[in-house]
């Protein structure tokens, strides 16, 4: 195709190429996912290895997100992987791959957080009975390595108003804002729709704000 | 007011503080670390395995299943043997049986 729009201003033959150059690597990617998951069905190895330093960064980042302590989140996407090893032949391909390796991520942090805040309250039961427990530690503020340095002290804040929020609230905002997924592809993992995601994210700006005018206040 | 407006100011800022924010990354050599993981975890699966089934009881209740099933494959069989020699018209006592086994003329008993 010859047809050039303009000289220098728009070109269309080069946004042709462009395009067929991103379909043909977004495709190729699709298939190389595809050649992953079915090798890894047959317990090839070197596929696991291969998912594993495709999605390790992600899996890491999400579970981090959530639980807010560096330890857990290494703990929770070792166990993510783990699953992926074990259960790879219950997933059907009718969602991506990636989408299906949140889910697993989101289930186990949230699992955790469960057993975490049942600890605590047992800890708070045993300590009324008078019999000895555990130091508890507040944990202090949670610094995310990926914030940018002029940040942090703001995100130290958001994160710890973000650890309040209820469930749904605090997954929608933290896979849109700290793992920069689409209202689309929040929706998508959390089996759901783009609405009601909007929804959770207005929800949790009210809630955020409200948490943050105390934080403020208290702490000037 | 002045204050009002920075704590809000302050609010908004917080709540971008977020963009721009990078993927965090595990630890070096994650991938062995989850290769050593999900090998310990086979091993337990299989030593779990072996513990179960080194039980007294579990041995004991597998033994008596054997048995029961043996009794009852044995039962069925010999209830078959006798429907289909009945319907030969074949003998099924166990004296005749032995008797013709070794040639004993069992009918024409002379009688002391």
């Amino acid at each position: 195709m010859n047809a050039s729009i303009g000289s220098g201003f728009f070109n269309f033959d080069f946004l042709l190429n462009e395009f067929c150059v991103i379909s043909f690597l977004a495709k190729k990617s699709g298939l190389d996912e595809r050649l992953l998951v079915t090798q890894l069905k047959e317990g090839d190895e070197a596929a696991f290895k291969a998912i594993v330093e495709t999605w390790q960064d992600m899996v890491f980042n999400t579970a981090l997100g959530i639980v807010q302590n560096a330890e857990d989140a290494e703990d929770i996407a070792q166990e993510v992987f783990v699953q992926v090893y074990q259960s790879i032949s219950s997933f059907k391909g009718d969602s991506k791959f990636s989408t299906w390796l949140y889910r697993i991520a989101i289930t186990k942090s949230l699992d955790h957080e469960r057993r975490k805040k049942r600890k605590k309250r047992f800890a708070f039961v045993k300590s009324l009975f008078g019999e000895e427990s555990e130091v508890v530690v507040h944990p202090p503020d949670f610094n995310h390595p990926g914030v940018l340095l002029d940040k942090k002290e703001d995100a130290a804040a958001l994160f710890g108003a973000i650890s309040d929020l209820p469930a749904n609230q605090r997954l929608a905002f933290t896979l849109h804002k700290v793992e920069g997924l689409s209202y689309q592809e929040v929706s998508e993992v959390m089996q759901t729709t783009v609405s009601s995601v909007e929804s959770l994210m207005h929800r949790a700006r009210i809630n955020l704000k409200k948490a943050l005018q105390a934080y403020y206040k208290e702490n000037g | 007011m002045n204050q009002k407006k920075t704590i809000e100011g302050r609010i908004e800022e917080a709540l971008d503080s977020l963009d721009g924010i990078r993927r965090a990354s595990p630890q070096p050599w994650f991938y062995a670390r989850v290769k050593a993981r999900l090998d310990r975890e086979e091993k337990t699966v299989w030593e779990s395995i072996s513990f179960f089934l080194s039980k007294p009881a579990v041995v004991m209740a597998g033994l008596a299943a054997i048995l029961m099933l043996n009794v009852f494959v044995l039962s069925r069989q010999s209830q078959e043997l006798g429907s289909v020699a009945n319907q030969q018209g074949l003998v099924t006592d166990s004296e005749s049986i032995i008797a013709s086994n070794s040639s004993f003329d069992y009918e024409n008993l002379v009688q002391p």
